[in-house]
Order: C-alpha cells, then structure tokens, then sequence
C-alpha cells in the first residue's frame, strides 16, 4: 500500500511538466519532432533491419536527424529506441540498455536546452487472451526499457504507435512505477475510427486519462486530413493536453518504394486546422522530415489554439466500449457471478475451472447486462490469485466493463490492475480505514468506485445520515484526487421484510444525494423482497419505485424478464423513450417475455437430436422427466440417437456443422436431465474421466472443443485445460485428478514437437495414464512416432476410443 | 474491399455437399458471411524484391530475409524476382470466433470456415494484383508459396513480418512458436518467372503436380487424394 500512496504524490510533480513549457515559456504550443523509421529508410536501412542498430552503425545520421529537427523548431526530440525491447533485439549483440544509453545520449547532444523524450513502441506481440504475450511479461518488458531511459538522462518517456489498449496500460503502469519522468501516450487508428484492436477514442481518453498519463493522443494512423474526425472525438472527452502525430497521408507502394503523397506545406496546413482546435503539442509520423517541422512550425506561429471544453460523465470501459451512466437508459449491472448462493459458481471457483462462470458472463450480457459485477469471496480460494485469473479469462470473451467486487483490497487493486479497460470496484464505505485502503487504488488505475452509505457507526436510521456519509466519501475521494464522476453512491437496500421503515428512506436519500451532488446513483436491487413470497412483484415493483426516484444503475439479475420489462415501461412513462418507440419495437406482437415457452413439438427427443432442433430439445426433455428416469433418457434415448447421427456422419449423409449441432442438441438436454436428478445420482452418469488439452504453443482449440461437447455427451466427464497448455500444467493436472485417459491436439507442425514432448513427461510421471492425441497435422504414423497410445482422426473416433478404453479398465 | 466469400468453398472447407447440406445449416453460413463481412477488417499488402541463389539458400537482397529449404528452393529454381506478400482479417474475425466457441459451436466451425475462404480470396486478389506487375515485365507468376509447406520453416515467418513491417501496418503479429496472430492470415512468397521458360505439360507436369502436392501441410490427410482428385488450391494454383 505505501507504494501506491508514494505514486499519487508523485503526481502533483507530473503535471507541471507540460505546464512549465506552456506558461514559464509562454509558448503556445510544444513541437515534436519528424519520423525516424522512414527516414532511416531513405538513407539505407534494409527491409526488416533493426533500427535501432544505426544508433551503432550510422551514429552520425541519427545525430543529422536530431540536429535538423531541432533546427526547425522541434521542442522535443524522440530518441531511436521505437523497437528497443528485448523482443525485437532478440540475436542482436546489444543490450537493451546499451541501446537506450546511446540513442538517448545522441539525442541529448542534439537537443542542447531542448528536451528528449524517451520512446517507446509496441513490443511487436499481441497480448493475451488472442496473443500469447502475457500483460505482465510486457510491463516487465516495458519496465527494462523505462529504467535504462531513465538511468540515460530522458526528459520525459513517450508512448506511441501503440493499437493496443491493454498494451498502452503495461507500458503505463511500467513508465510511472519505474521512473518519476513525464509520460505521454498516443494511439494509432485506422480508417474505422478504432485501433486495430478495436478501441474507439472515447474509450482511450477515459482508460488513460485514469491511468495517470500527462498527454494523450494520436499518432501514426492516417494523414493529417483524415485523422481529424479521430482528433476531434479525443478533444471531446479529453480533459488533460491532447498530442497528434500523423503520417505524412497514406503510404503508398511506387515501384519498389513506400511514398507518403502529403507536401510539407499541404501537412502544416492542416495541421494548422487541428492546431486551432486546441492542439497544443504536434509533430510527424512516417513519411514525415525535418522539412515538414519547420513549415509547421512557421504555421502555428499564426495560430491561437481555442480551449477545447470537454464533455464530463460517469462511465466504465472494457477495452473496446464505454457505457456511459446517464439517467435517460438506466444501465444494469449484472450480478449473478457470485459464489454466495450459487453452488456452481462455488465449485467452478473451487476447481479453477471457469467455463461455467464465463457461461454465466455470456448469459448475462445477453440478456442485456451493461456491467458484469465479479465477486469471488470464498474462504477458501486466494482471492487476489484467483481474481486476476477469472478477469482475465473473462475479458477474453466479453466485450463489456466489469464491476470487480471484493472485500478483500488486494484482490480489488489486483483486479483493477489486470482488468483491460476502466473497472468499478464494489465498493467503499465511509470508514475512514477503508477509504484509506481503496482510494488509493481507484485513483491509480482510474477506475471509477461504488460508495456505500455507512461508516464507523454502522448502518445510518435516517435520511440525512446516509447524505452525511455520501457527501464524506465523495469529499473526501476528491481529496485523493479522484474526481465525482468516478464516484457511484450505493444507499444499501435492506429486506423489507425486516427493515420495512428504511425502504422508503435509502429511495429518498438517494434522490437528495443525486440532486445535491450530482453523482451517479447504484442499488443492489434484489435483496429487497428477501423473505416474502412472489419475490419478483416485489423486486418489480420496486424497480419501478428505484428509477422513479432517479436511480441510474440496478445491480441486479438480468436473466429476470421483470427487470428488464420494468426498465422499458419506466423509459415510456417518465417521457424518455420518446414516442414509445424502443418500448413499441421491442413488444408489440409479443407475449410477455416470461410467458414465452420453448417450442413446442411434435418431434420424438430422438428427432430432435438427429436433425439437431436445438430450440426444441429443452421442452422435450422437460416433458419426458415426468414420467421417464433420468438415465433411462440417456441410455434409451440421447446416447442411441448420438450414434445414429454419427453413423450418418460416417456416410456422408450429414456433414460437421450438423454434427455439431446435434452434440449441443444432446448437450443441451443433458444440462436439464442433470439438474433435476438427485445429487448421488449424478455420479452414476459418469462414464469415465478424460481430461483435453491443446499443446503448448498452438492456440487453435475447435478441433478440440468439437471432440470436448462429443465425449460429453457420450458420458465422460471432461477436464478441459484450453489451449496453448504448457507441459507442466498438464502433467500436474494429470496427477492431482488422477486423470487414466489424456487428449492432446495439435494443428501446427511446430508444435507437434510440444506434442511430443508432454507425452514423455506424462510418460515419465508418476500418474500412469494412455494418451490419445489428433489434430489436422497428425496421422496414425506420427502418432505412433511420437509414442501416443491412440490416434483419432476425428471426434467420433475420440469416443470411440473412450468408450473401449473405459470399457476394458472396467 | 469488395470480395464475395464463395458459399460453394465454404461448404466445402466444412466437408460439405449440396446434398447433405440442410436449411438450417444453409442459413447459418449465409448469416456468418454477413457477420464477417461486417466485422473483419482485411488488410494486405505485397513488396517486391530481387533475389540471388546460393547454393543452400536464396537471398532476398536489401532486406534481411533468407530463404532456406529444399521446397522453397525448387519452388524459385525459375524465379529472378519475388513477391512476399502478407493478409490478414484482423483480430476481430479471431475474437468472435472465440466466443461463439463459448456459445454456440456449430456456428463457431462454420464461421470458421467462412473466414478461411475469405482469406483465400482475399489473397488470390492480391495474388492478381501482383500478375499485373509480373505481366509488365514479361514474367508469370508461380503459385504461392507459404511458410510450413514442405520443409520450408515456419521460423522464417518471423522476418517476413520485419520485412512487410506487419505488426505496425497491419496488426499482424507472430507468437513465439512463430505462429501468425491474428489467426486467419495469411503470408507467401511468389515467384518471378520469365515467360519464355518452356515447363513440362501432359505427364510429365502431371508427376511434378503430384510431387508438388507434398509440398501441402494436409498432403498426408488429404481427403481428396484418397479419392483421386484435388483439392480447388491445387486446381488454381498448379
């Protein structure tokens, strides 16, 4: 906790950085410099030579280039280290050090009184969950390269061309943990107004900005013309000096070359425009010179830079969306990943095994969940250890923020950390310890926190009591520098079935807190019917009652048609939705959603799973449960089916997505036998242990996942470790579950040799098992070559071989 | 980019025929061309370079890329030029790919399918594009080329990368075991060849085609050899 602390101070410094050069030398505005890769180009640079190598072999044409940028006008000069990282060094015969001790010290030399930023690209991999560089080997790659700048003498560090949110954030948190120097940080965008990985700007400004960063921006993307809508979308949210570096147009392919088609003269005109709307820091990406500098900085001389007025709300970011809080759609936050009174997420957290809690995440968002709250608070788990595991697998599907609820401060600041985008942790309360210990964190990481209206005397009687105790913790957050719009008031929901004089009260509260404050207002909405019969008229009800009195966001349980059917009446009545439209659009011609049945059929079940009815298998099962036993459906009934319809895949008659679509069908019908079979029963379902994994170093998983929902549905329970496992993982797996059968697949040559390799430790391990192994690449031959006890070509041969495998150890 | 995803090859990437396929599956692919029509984010690009022949490698000059192998060897044993060329859908077509992986399967391997057909046509476009350049120049152009065919190295994708300078351009980058991410992308080298080069034609070019069939990633799986014929690459390319 000190170190957070000793960072938040260190802030006041930062901020006078940008603000010495604007007001002690009453500049208006502060000039970067002009490209380097294009220009190192031009003067010899092979085609995939590392650039930074000419800090050693060209020193004098990289001095050249300091010195002529400083000669048109630049302010700061960016030092040769873009690729300056262990990866992109990686057989080179320098250190990442020496690389940065020399380009910052040719830059110092040219730059006299001006200043030298330190430079710092992309790592040249993409990070989890769709790449396999993990967040913390690019801070810690980041980090290396933050030191030795640092240690050089740079002024300030810059981070730039970065398309990547997440990788922006390691570069972030490594520049400010590691260095008291100034951090700027500009993103590309491509023509779609997103980076590559899909971040708008308004979702750029608001991650960043929380993290602490002094300048944001815009570099590289696009010419200076067509960067403009980009620019002014930054402008709009941005609160702190916006920068922008374009190319020089678009690059070109002429005869062999790359050209950029935008003059000098056409660039500073343009950026004359961007410049009046309130840019004060410019410079050039690719394509552009010296030459450019200096007409640039001829033509802002003419210019006064207007004062951009941005536009302030509460909102929470994944990394590719903003849901911004406002009373005109209340937004619901999504509450069911929750161990307390949900044995499935208990075991999943339990396990380690998360599949079912994304299922949960899924469903939720589909249901129309804005936020997703996380709560993992079991005894028995290490919840920082597990929080940060969970979130990142759960940004790996769902593109929405999540709400990160914890009791425990360092799984909020580990979850805050790890989390791509800006998060709401749940929650503070008004205790001076508390806000103490979670203050710190949401002002680090920027993310916004819900406030709960009790303190060191416990639950609040009244009305003025909880406004009190919201009014102390939104001063004092502003005190810690968090601003009001990153403050969510909770005025706590008690049971009206034991509190029914409070109900009332907390509504009211949190109308004079809104009002008084101006802050975004939250209500864990269904505790409230705890107790009484027909809970969801009560819940109902009382939603309509909550946003009446101007609550903005409910945590709550979107699956609940009710809610969501209350949230759009609400919207008509209070004269928001406007002309009925969204409320016409979405019901007219349709039965309330509760009242909505499965289809229903006149298919026999093992209809259904031949010509996979996915819509109509729940109905089904549902009415054979009555007066049939549960494992006489599967034995009788899905199993003889699975095994007409692979017969029929055999002959061709149906292809793979029909496969697959009547393995769900089956799946389907097994999730509702299970839940209305008694627990013993259960066991007896179980044919056999089997536990699936993709080798390491190969990321493709469907093959495998296709043989995954097969073997289940033919019984066997599977361990699904995803893909890209390492050796050790897997082997260790093996043992603790004692697991007789393994899958492996593999779909790269390459990694058949990973492939190769974990079956001799599972061999050398203590844990005897067999080991089946397919995959794209594979054949019986190489399965043999590599020592694998079975080779399937296909999933249906997989349960082939489960079923003898399990048959004979019987 | 205007590019149609071709129904009949995704049917028939997924095994499929215009028989066995049903309504519901027929639907299912119409709806996944929409969505990554609509989501992936193409991007490509090509350069082209001299080259000079060692004898255990070829050269690709004012760059750092060496091409090693038997394959590719015999693959340039006419070429004077090349073209290295690099696609890519983007990461989004890799992301939903994942998560229909979560929630639906069946839609997850025809989605799948389509984005693999995609990139193929995307890359004979670009592929097309280059011809021009070689027609220019009185040269045809050999097929293309890709780091894993044969015995030519995936390890080579990674200076193809620095070369094309993808990761900054395009977003498209290589893990460690020099895998290409975003997934559904693509990367080759083709071939400069003068047009007065007489090939072989009849049997003969027919044994070489054989041969050069094992130059696949798939030769030793593939379905349509089993059954004597080849595969629409194969038909295009050789």
């Amino acid at each position: 906790m000190e170190e957070i602390k000793i960072q938040y101070q260190k802030k006041v410094n930062y901020l006078s950085f940008v603000k010495k050069i604007f007001e002690e030398k009453n500049k208006k505005f502060i000039l970067f410099d002009s490209a380097m890769g294009t220009t190192l180009q031009k003067m010899g640079l092979k085609a995939g030579e590392i650039p930074e190598l000419f800090n050693f072999t060209h020193s004098d044409i990289i001095l050249d280039i300091h010195k002529q940028n400083i000669k048109a006008g630049s302010d700061i000069i960016i030092t040769n280290t873009f690729g300056a990282n262990e990866i992109k060094l990686k057989g080179c015969k320098y250190s990442v050090e020496d690389v940065v001790q020399k380009a910052v010290s040719l830059a110092r030399k040219a730059a006299g009184k001006k200043y030298v930023a330190l430079d710092l690209g992309p790592t040249g991999q993409l990070l989890e969950p769709l790449g396999s560089l993990k967040f913390e080997q690019a801070y810690g790659l980041y980090k290396r390269q933050v030191i030795a700048g640092a240690d050089a003498g740079a002024d300030l560090i810059i981070i730039e061309t970065i398309s990547d949110l997440y990788e922006a954030k390691a570069a972030i948190l490594a520049a400010k943990e590691n260095s008291s120097l100034p951090v700027f940080c500009t993103m590309t965008f491509d023509q779609n107004g997103r980076t590559l990985t899909g971040t708008d700007p308004i979702t750029m400004v608001n991650v960043l900005e929380g993290l602490g960063v002094d300048v944001i921006g815009i570099n590289c993307s696009l010419g200076p013309k067509d960067i403009l809508p980009i620019v002014d979308e930054i402008l709009k949210y941005a609160t702190i000096p916006v920068m922008v570096q374009p190319n020089a147009g678009l690059p070109e392919y002429v005869d062999g070359e790359t050209v950029f088609n935008v003059s000098p003269e056409e660039f500073a005109s343009f950026m004359g425009e961007i410049a009046k709307k309130g840019v004060r820091i410019l410079g050039g990406c690719c394509g552009t010179t010296p030459e450019f500098i200096g007409i640039l900085s001829d033509e802002l001389k003419k210019i006064d830079p207007a004062v951009p007025e941005p536009v302030s709300f509460t909102c929470a970011c994944s990394s590719t969306k903003t849901i911004i809080f406002n009373k005109n759609q209340p937004k619901i936050i999504g509450e069911r990943i929750n161990p307390t009174g949900n044995k499935i997420i208990k075991n999943a957290l339990i396990n380690q095994d998360y599949g079912e809690i994304i299922n949960e995440a899924i469903v939720q968002k589909e249901a129309g969940a804005d936020v997703l709250d996380v709560n993992i608070g079991l005894p028995e788990i290490d919840e920082p250890v597990i929080m940060v595991k969970l979130i990142k697998e759960l940004q790996g599907i769902i593109d929405i923020p999540l709400q990160i609820d914890s009791a425990n401060f360092e799984a909020l600041e580990a979850g805050a950390r790890i989390f791509n985008g800006k998060p709401i942790l749940n929650s503070v309360t008004g205790k001076e310890k508390h806000m103490e210990q979670i203050f710190p964190i949401a002002k680090k990481y920027g993310a916004c926190v819900i406030g709960l209206t009790m303190d060191e005397k416990g639950l609040p009687k009244t009305i003025e009591q909880r406004v009190e105790i919201a009014e102390k913790i939104i001063n004092t957050a502003n005190q810690y520098g968090i601003p009001k719009k990153n403050i969510l008031i909770d005025c706590l929901v008690l049971t009206a079935s034991t509190h029914q004089d409070q109900v009332l009260k907390s509504l009211k509260a949190m109308q004079i807190i809104k009002q008084k404050f101006g802050v975004t207002t939250v209500l864990g909405a269904s505790n409230i019917s705890f107790g009484l019969p027909r809970r969801d008229l009560i819940n109902q009800t009382y939603m309509a009652m909550a946003l009446t009195y101007g609550l903005d966001a409910p945590i709550t349980d979107p699956l609940m048609p009710e809610i969501m059917e209350t949230i759009f009446a609400y919207r008509v009545l209070s004269d928001i939705d406007k002309n009925s439209e969204d409320f016409i659009s979405r019901y007219s011609n349709k039965q309330p959603e509760k009242l909505l049945l499965k289809e229903k059929t006149e298919n026999s079940l093992s209809n259904i799973v031949i010509k996979g009815l996915l819509n109509q298998v729940e109905q089904k099962t549902l009415d054979l449960l009555k007066n049939t036993q549960p494992l006489s459906i599967i034995d009788n009934h899905l199993i003889p089916s699975l095994d007409i319809v692979g017969d029929m895949y055999d002959r061709g008659d149906i292809f793979l997505p029909q496969l697959i679509r009547s393995a769900e069908t089956v799946k389907k019908a097994f999730k509702i036998i299970k839940s209305n079979m008694p627990h013993e029963q259960e066991k007896e379902l179980t044919k056999g242990k089997i536990l699936l994994a993709t080798v390491a170093g190969d990321v493709h998983d469907i093959g495998k996942n296709i043989v995954k929902v097969l073997l289940e549905n033919y019984g066997f329970n599977v361990v699904d470790l995803g893909k890209d496992v390492p050796i050790d993982s897997i082997v260790s797996a093996c043992i603790e579950q004692n697991i007789k059968l393994v899958g492996l697949s593999a779909l790269m040559t390459p990694t058949v040799e990973n492939m190769k390799k974990t079956i001799e430790k599972l061999q050398k391990s203590d844990n005897e098992c067999k080991i089946m192994v397919g995959g794209a690449v594979l054949n019986e031959k190489y399965a043999n070559m590599i020592n694998a006890d079975y080779y399937g070509k296909d999933a249906r041969e997989a349960v082939e071989i489960a079923r003898k495998f399990f048959q004979n150890t019987k | 980019m205007n590019i149609e995803i071709d129904k009949k090859e995704v049917l028939r990437y997924l095994g499929g025929t215009a028989k066995n396929n049903d309504q519901i599956t027929d639907r299912l692919i119409d709806e996944c061309i929409e969505e990554i029509k609509e989501i992936s984010n193409p991007k490509s690009q090509y350069r082209i370079f001299d080259i000079k022949k060692n004898q255990n490698n070829i050269q690709i000059l004012n760059s750092i890329l060496i091409l090693k192998g038997k394959d590719i060897i015999k693959h340039l044993i006419h070429s004077k030029k090349v073209a290295i060329m690099a696609v890519t859908l983007g990461i989004q077509v890799d992301q939903r790919i994942k998560y229909y992986g979560k929630t639906d399967l069946t839609k997850a391997v025809i989605f799948d399918a389509c984005a693999t057909t995609y990139i193929e046509e995307i890359s004979d476009n670009l592929e097309s594009e280059i011809k021009e350049i070689a027609n220019q120049s009185n040269c045809n152009l050999t097929f293309r080329f890709s780091p894993g065919y044969g015995d030519f190295s995936l390890v080579v994708q990674d200076n193809i990368l620095k070369v094309l300078n993808t990761s900054r351009i395009m977003g498209l980058t290589v893990s460690n075991e020099h895998i290409l991410i975003p997934s559904k992308s693509v990367t080759a080298i083709i071939g400069f060849e003068d047009k007065s080069i007489k090939k072989p034609t009849g049997k003969v070019q027919k044994r070489a085609d054989n041969e050069k069939c094992k130059t696949c990633l798939r030769y030793k799986n593939c379905i349509y050899l089993e059954n004597g014929t080849f595969c629409e690459f194969r038909k295009k390319n050789l």
